[in-house]
């Protein structure tokens, strides 16, 4: 009653404490957005891959760029017990020319069709056997390359190039920081390889099964989707600095609020004097200041939250991407992270409560 | 070096002390340790026949939360509160109290607050926030009223004003009222003035029967 009581009637005072909640929650969302976003933009292509684990060829240390599957290699993972179904997967990174004539690069990436390397379609249609001018681009490609279903697009691999068509729109986000685009896995080899003989006809394999990560033999290994995203070249070290950039917010968020509602205690010596004079226990003092910091606090995230979704939805529209992305799960632990931290910056008050001496507080009002 | 020494007297409900003497003889160091706010390095306090020096901090905060009633040399009122909040935070402080908004209603119309009621505290006037202190020391339905210069801040009739209703108030509820003052005028106004003099008594009189 008399924490809310106060915060009506300083509404100045306590709307600058807000004001502060608010940014500091905006920056540990906008933090963590990045971090989102970054790995959206890492691998998520390899995350949306309908498959539960995926082959590399032995030597090429969990590494999409490295690994190269040969049929016979391909032939002896899916014949792996557990195995239910498996799809070819061919990847390598292209230039193509945008609308605006500047050279891009996408991660082409090919595929059968009709197995379960088939990406979802959002717009226009899926390629078949006979597309192999064909292209499946995703919405960040069309929109980054200004480029819609229909449009045609020229793709540079080494010294050859090649005119593709859109034909289908999907929405697969994006491997090693470039969108990805799909291909027929046949087109894939010949930009690739030419005319090289016995060239390898996959870069890995995505599987379905049942206990199949762990599983290593002639040429090949197997792992998670976990373990495959964690290995994708720099995702390790962009993980563990945006982890970084996460801890260090939520630890100067937290002592930032913490400091401010400590500061806001000793400056209520006097009054809290009073009513520990009149018979207040410290769990009602504490009690009043708890009120405060969760009001305070969930008045900010419900600005933040809201403020930082619209920075997104704004950044979306810029022609180079901001890669900031929000979940539900970012915004989630986020707020109840920011919550958490308050509260714990908030019993350090608790402590201060507790040693208050009426007789000495109220001397010093007087 | 002590405060205090050896102290003892009896106060009969509904009367109402004052005590009196020069700084530093321990006029308030007395009240404080009557009020649980204070505890001795030695001895005991006996209040009521409890030892109050006795008590541990929860014990004494609930003391001060249901038998004192305590008015402050600078009242000491919430600034952000209006004066019916500023009664009302004893019912909340003291989960005991039935009907703390009609009890408060009642006290702010027999101080003559009730058209200053919803005023903020910061906004009443020097005698009216002593007034509220006062609603509020009451509004626990003490045993005992501690008062410590509550006419510090006022002038002379405002303070007679203020004094007069405590006193009123007391006796009306056959309370135990002590009140430490310099201002022998205030005093005057007590059934008795104790006079303390480097922690003792050295006076007992009764300024009325004379």
């Amino acid at each position: 009653m008399i924490g809310l009581l106060e915060i009506r009637r300083r509404k100045v005072q306590f709307a600058l404490i807000a004001l502060v909640v608010t940014l500091i929650s905006y920056l540990v969302l906008m933090i963590n957005g990045l971090g989102v976003g970054l790995n959206e933009l890492a691998g998520s292509a390899l995350r949306n891959f309908d498959a539960n684990a995926i082959a590399y060829s032995e030597k090429a240390g969990i590494s999409v760029i490295r690994s190269e599957l040969s049929q016979d290699t391909v032939d002896a993972i899916a014949s792996q017990p557990g195995v239910e179904a498996f799809a070819r997967i061919g990847y390598t990174a292209a230039n193509y020319v945008g609308s605006d004539g500047k050279v891009k690069s996408a991660a082409f990436m090919g595929y059968d069709p009709g197995t379960i390397g088939e990406p979802h379609i959002v717009d226009g249609r899926a390629l078949t056997p006979a597309d192999t001018d064909g292209l499946l681009a995703d919405r960040s490609f069309l929109d980054a390359a200004k480029l819609k279903v229909g449009d045609t697009v020229e793709v540079d691999i080494r010294l050859n190039t090649r005119v593709f068509t859109i034909v289908g729109a999907i929405d697969e986000g994006a491997f090693f920081f470039q969108p990805a685009v799909y291909i027929l896995r046949t087109s894939w080899e010949e930009l690739r390889y030419g005319d090289l003989a016995g060239h390898p006809v996959a870069s890995i394999v995505l599987l379905k099964g049942r206990d199949l990560p762990g599983i290593k033999g002639a040429g090949f290994e197997i792992v998670d989707k976990g373990t495959a995203f964690s290995n994708i070249e720099g995702v390790a070290g962009q993980q563990s600095t945006v982890t970084s950039l996460r801890v260090f917010g939520y630890l100067i968020g937290g002592l930032v609020i913490g400091v401010f509602f400590y500061v806001l205690t000793l400056q209520k010596i006097p009054q809290i004097g009073v009513l520990k004079a009149v018979g207040a226990t410290n769990l009602f003092v504490f009690r009043q200041i708890l009120i405060q910091v969760l009001s305070l606090s969930l008045i900010g995230l419900a600005i933040a939250v809201p403020l930082a979704f619209l920075t997104d939805r704004i950044l979306r529209q810029l022609p180079e991407a901001v890669p900031i992305a929000f979940t539900n799960g970012t915004f989630v632990t986020t707020s109840a992270a920011m919550i958490i931290t308050a509260l714990v910056g908030a019993a350090f008050s608790a402590r201060q409560v507790v040693k208050v001496d009426p007789i000495i507080a109220l001397g010093q009002q007087q | 070096m002590h405060a205090v020494r050896h102290l003892s007297f009896h106060i009969e409900p509904g009367e109402f002390v004052a005590l009196v003497g020069p700084s530093g003889s321990g006029k308030t160091t007395l009240l404080a340790m009557i009020g649980g706010l204070l505890t001795p390095s030695s001895g005991t306090i006996t209040v009521n026949g409890r030892d109050i020096a006795s008590l541990s901090g929860r014990e004494k905060a609930s003391y001060r939360r249901n038998s004192v009633g305590y008015v402050f040399q600078s009242n000491n009122l919430l600034p952000f509160l209006t004066a019916r909040e500023n009664l009302l935070v004893m019912g909340a402080i003291n989960g005991n109290l039935k009907d703390p908004a009609s009890h408060a209603d009642r006290l702010l119309q027999e101080l003559g607050l009730t058209p200053r009621a919803h005023a903020l505290s910061a906004s009443l006037s020097g005698g009216e926030r002593q007034r509220v202190a006062i609603g509020r020391a009451l509004m626990n339905n003490p045993e005992l009223v501690l008062v410590d210069e509550p006419t510090a801040s006022l002038d002379s009739e405002r303070g007679k004003r203020v004094v007069r209703s405590l006193i009123d108030e007391v006796k009306g509820r056959d309370l135990l009222g002590i009140m430490v003052t310099h201002d022998l005028a205030m005093a005057g106004l007590a059934d008795r003035i104790l006079q303390l003099h480097d922690g003792a008594f050295i006076g007992d009189t009764r300024p009325n029967s004379a």
